[in-house]
């Protein structure tokens, strides 16, 4: 069955305003979803709070649009679930790098296999104008009135070290690279983790142009199973590189949980034990 | 009710006290899982030295053809390891009581009141295995022949505990066993008690703590799903479903923190799985804002709070009852919340399968409050029977399920759409019930948004006066269907109708008010004793004829403020007499009867007053 991009979309009208980030953002996963072919109800999509955290209203999937900073460890659990289940978790700046995270390292120790689409504006959005996490040093906002006074967090590094197992950096000003991205991260088998340089056209900390001067490919010999390249790549700030930092395979957290299941049966060959087998276990 | 609950032929306590690392407790442990497969009750409770190795250590048990509803207070059997152990538990002992010592490390003061009967514990450990190791087990056998245990039964109750330590440790405690039993028969002792043995390898009684049955009647609810992170006195429920949910397929996962694992279980049962978090008291704190976005998608799940001392780190292994409030109230804006707070450990194992139920009827999280001194105790749990299991999958009608117990179990399971709902799929439809079917991810035509925002019948944000209002009527009258359902079951009431005075309590202190009834019985005051098992919402029209004529009403609870008199005196605008115990302890039947006999004098003074 050939699906459209309606297929994948809930068909209420985006809250977002006119030019956001957000609607490419939103249309490169449909188009990505849609390339790969994925049946609209085998998916989940989870969205934390924010500008972002409306995702899951757009989405003709299984929706579930939960708290400020949790939907990681959210999709984690459906995941763990349901491992027949397409999990994609979408966030901002604010919920993936306040807020929640904390919660990223330990996504990425057990790699659970979802895509996590982290995009970042560098300002808090929703709530008009406040400073966010990667808001630049100085910059006035509506809580730094005198200008920001702390450095904004770089966050791919640090995600490089918490190991996880696919890492990118891509925009809506390249819509190409960005649905070929999406494609290979949900493609992954394990954490992928889609780092989104999203432009806001109310709060403008990022613009489109902003955008189109600083990002810039990924050099065409880069190798991004090389963790130590990718880290001097990613430490880079006049120049945001983009395209697939890094991506290797590991073991996921389902494939763990499977495995758990055949160690704790080996006594029954692979089979499970019943509740009265294990009820009569403790008598 | 009554005389029968109250008498009993077989009802005695052993203690076992000795040095920590003497192997007292699995002694005791031992014993305990060996009478609990002749088909007797027994109920233990363990004191542990505050160090690994070393101190005073001691398990009692109590053995009774009967439920056993508290531990008791006087101890009929003493075995002791040593000198301190002796000291301390000496002055514990019935009249007419038998203490087994070793004489090589124990001096005893005779005393014609006590039968006393020396066996050498430590020498025939070491001459049966060349070491200090087994003497535990040789006090086994002593007691196995006191109490006419078939030896071949202790030995296969050897050969299920240490068969995985290899055969040469089997035989090595068996022969240690046997020495005990020889030592034991030349003491020709005076038996009391005679447990028979039955052959029958199926055995009726499981031996739980109230944690390890929390665990259990989880994998008995069919539930597959645990998240968790650890935190006192809790941890055993995690550890115990780390252990078995692999072995039944399912998928146990330990995260970062409470909050992380509250929402693992919220992404699991979105994704159309039973899931169940273990936390205690502080860890339910942090859980705060992800029960409300659970409470508000409407989704299904358990949470159980073993509650410890309070507040802040407070007394993390100590026991109290003062996680009430936060668990009924404790959210930013309004939703129903279901608690339940089993009474006994048996009540664990089948009221977690009662919370699974009720999460998946009414698509609601659900709480179960135990607390410490539950958690630890181990008890005597009736398996099930498995003929008597039923799975609702469909056409589910929460008037007709029963309160799980032994003879029968109803499994409600998700209430799922049906093709012809799928047409037009409205996830939350206004109902007469509240409850709108739920859709499981897979389902084509299913799909739906579940926010934390207020929302339409059909899960499309929206902040209209019309949609709070009544969206907010629906969430609630979920808790009214289960109130009424709550009113079809048989009342949780015992003692005389002819009764001035009233006792509530909740949770644990079950046993200790029951005993408390039967003392003030036995000196002639009626009491009629409430304890409901489902504190939010209540049975109202049920508690209204409990206090129907009631003259004085006492509330029994182990906290300072009386958290739960609050939400009585608030719903049924009574004035009880508060007693509450604050002080990390169970409250004992003494303590409880003790007010009662006060508010008799009380009830008794205005009866003279009147005339």
């Amino acid at each position: 069955m050939k699906r459209t991009l309606q297929d994948y979309s809930s068909g209420i009208k985006p809250v977002w305003c006119p030019g956001c980030g957000d609607y490419g953002v939103l249309r490169g996963l449909q188009q990505a979803m849609m390339e790969l072919e994925i049946v609209p109800e085998d998916a989940i999509t989870i969205s934390g709070i924010g500008c972002s955290g409306r995702f899951s209203h757009y989405m003709n999937t299984y929706n579930l649009h939960g708290t400020h900073g949790r939907a990681v460890p959210t999709a984690l659990g459906a995941k763990a679930a349901r491992p027949d289940l397409n999990v994609v978790c979408v966030g901002g700046d604010g919920d993936g790098l306040g807020i929640g995270g904390g919660h990223i390292a330990h996504a990425a120790r057990k790699n659970v296999d979802m895509t996590y689409i982290l995009i970042d504006n560098r300002i808090y959005g929703l709530t008009k104008g406040q400073t966010s996490p990667t808001t630049p040093l100085e910059r006035k906002t509506k809580t730094a009135p005198y200008g920001s006074y702390e450095e904004p967090l770089n966050a791919i590094p640090m995600f490089l070290t918490y190991g996880v197992s696919f890492i990118a950096r891509t925009s809506p000003v390249m819509m190409g690279q960005m649905t070929e991205i999406l494609k290979q991260a949900i493609s992954h088998k394990g954490f992928s983790l889609v780092y989104v340089m999203s432009p806001c056209v109310t709060f403008p900390v990022v613009t489109y142009k902003s955008l189109k001067d600083i990002l810039s490919p990924l050099p065409e010999d880069y190798d991004p199973t090389n963790r130590m390249k990718a880290l001097e790549l990613a430490y880079s700030e006049e120049t945001l590189y983009t395209g697939v930092f890094y991506n290797v395979d590991k073991p996921t957290l389902e494939d763990n949980l499977q495995n758990l299941v055949r160690k704790a049966c080996t006594r029954k060959k692979g089979e499970h034990f019943t509740v009265e087998q294990m009820l009569q276990s403790y008598a | 009710m009554g005389v029968k609950d109250f008498k009993s032929e077989v009802d005695f306590t052993v203690r076992i006290g000795g040095e920590g690392g003497d192997g007292v407790i699995s002694c005791g442990e031992l014993f305990a899982q060996a009478v609990a497969r002749t088909d007797y009750h027994v109920f233990t409770y363990i004191s542990y030295p505050a160090e690994i190795r070393g101190g005073f250590s001691m398990i009692q048990i109590r053995t009774r053809d009967w439920t056993i509803y508290s531990m008791g207070s006087q101890v009929n059997y003493l075995v002791v390891f040593n000198q301190e152990a002796y000291d301390r538990t000496i002055g514990d002992i019935k009249k007419g009581g038998t203490v087994v010592y070793d004489p090589d490390t124990v001096e005893i003061k005779p005393n014609a009141d006590v039968n006393f009967y020396p066996v050498q514990l430590t020498k025939i450990a070491s001459e049966v295995t060349g070491g200090k190791l087994g003497k535990n087990v040789v006090a086994l056998g002593a007691l196995g022949q006191l109490f006419n245990l078939d030896q071949r039964f202790l030995e296969k109750l050897m050969q299920d505990r240490y068969g995985a330590k290899g055969d040469d440790v089997v035989a090595m405690n068996i022969k240690a066993l046997q020495a005990g039993y020889e030592a034991g028969a030349a003491n020709q002792w005076e038996k009391k008690f005679s447990l028979d043995t039955k052959s029958d390898t199926k055995h009726k009684y499981m031996m739980l703590s109230g944690n390890e049955a929390v665990a259990l009647g989880t994998i008995a609810a069919g539930c597959r799903f645990v998240a968790g992170y650890p935190i006192t006195p809790a941890t055993p429920i995690f550890e115990t479903l780390t252990k078995i949910m692999p072995m039944v397929g399912g998928r146990a996962i330990q995260l970062e923190d409470e909050i992380a694992s509250i929402s693992a279980c919220i992404g699991a049962s979105f994704a159309g799985e039973k899931a169940i978090t273990p936390t205690s008291g502080p860890g339910l704190q942090l859980m705060g804002e992800q029960l409300n976005l659970a409470a508000m998608s409407e989704l299904p799940m358990v949470i159980v709070d073993v509650q410890r001392g309070g507040p802040s780190t407070g007394l993390p292994t100590k026991t109290e009852q003062s996680d009430l409030k936060f668990a009924i109230y404790g959210t930013s804006g309004e939703v129903p919340r279901c608690i339940i707070a089993p009474t006994t450990v048996e009540d664990c194992f089948y009221q977690t399968i009662r919370a699974f139920n009720i999460a998946e009827a009414l698509q609601m999280p659900v709480t179960i409050l135990t607390d410490q001194s539950i958690g630890y105790r181990k008890a005597t749990v009736r398996i099930p029977s498995f003929e008597g299991i039923h799975e609702i999958a469909e056409g589910l009608d929460i008037k007709r399920v029963t309160i799980p117990s032994a003879n029968r179990i109803d499994i409600i399971n998700r209430q799922e759409p049906t093709e012809e709902e799928l047409k037009d799929y409205h996830r939350f439809r206004y109902t007469d019930s509240g409850v709108s079917p739920l859709s499981r991810p897979g389902t084509p035509n299913g799909q739906y948004l579940a926010t934390g925002l207020e929302h339409t019948e059909k899960g499309v944000a929206n902040y209209t006066p019309e949609v709070h209002l009544n969206m907010t009527k629906k969430r609630f009258k979920k808790l009214e269907t289960l109130s009424k359902a709550l009113e079809a079951n048989p009342p949780e009431y015992y003692g005389s109708r002819d009764s001035n005075i009233g006792v509530i309590g909740w949770g644990s202190t079950e046993g200790a008010i029951r005993e408390a009834r039967y003392m003030a019985e036995a000196a002639g005051i009626n009491v009629r004793h409430l304890h409901p098992k489902v504190i939010s919402p209540l049975p109202e029209k049920q508690i209204r004829r409990f206090l129907a004529g009631l003259k004085q009403v006492i509330i029994v609870e182990e906290n300072f403020t009386g958290q739960f008199a609050h939400f009585i005196k608030a719903k049924f605008g009574i004035r009880p007499i508060e007693v509450h115990k604050c002080e990390g302890e169970p409250i004992s039947p003494q303590e409880i009867y003790a007010s009662i006999v006060k508010v008799a004098r009380i009830v008794d003074e205005e009866n003279i007053t009147r005339l």
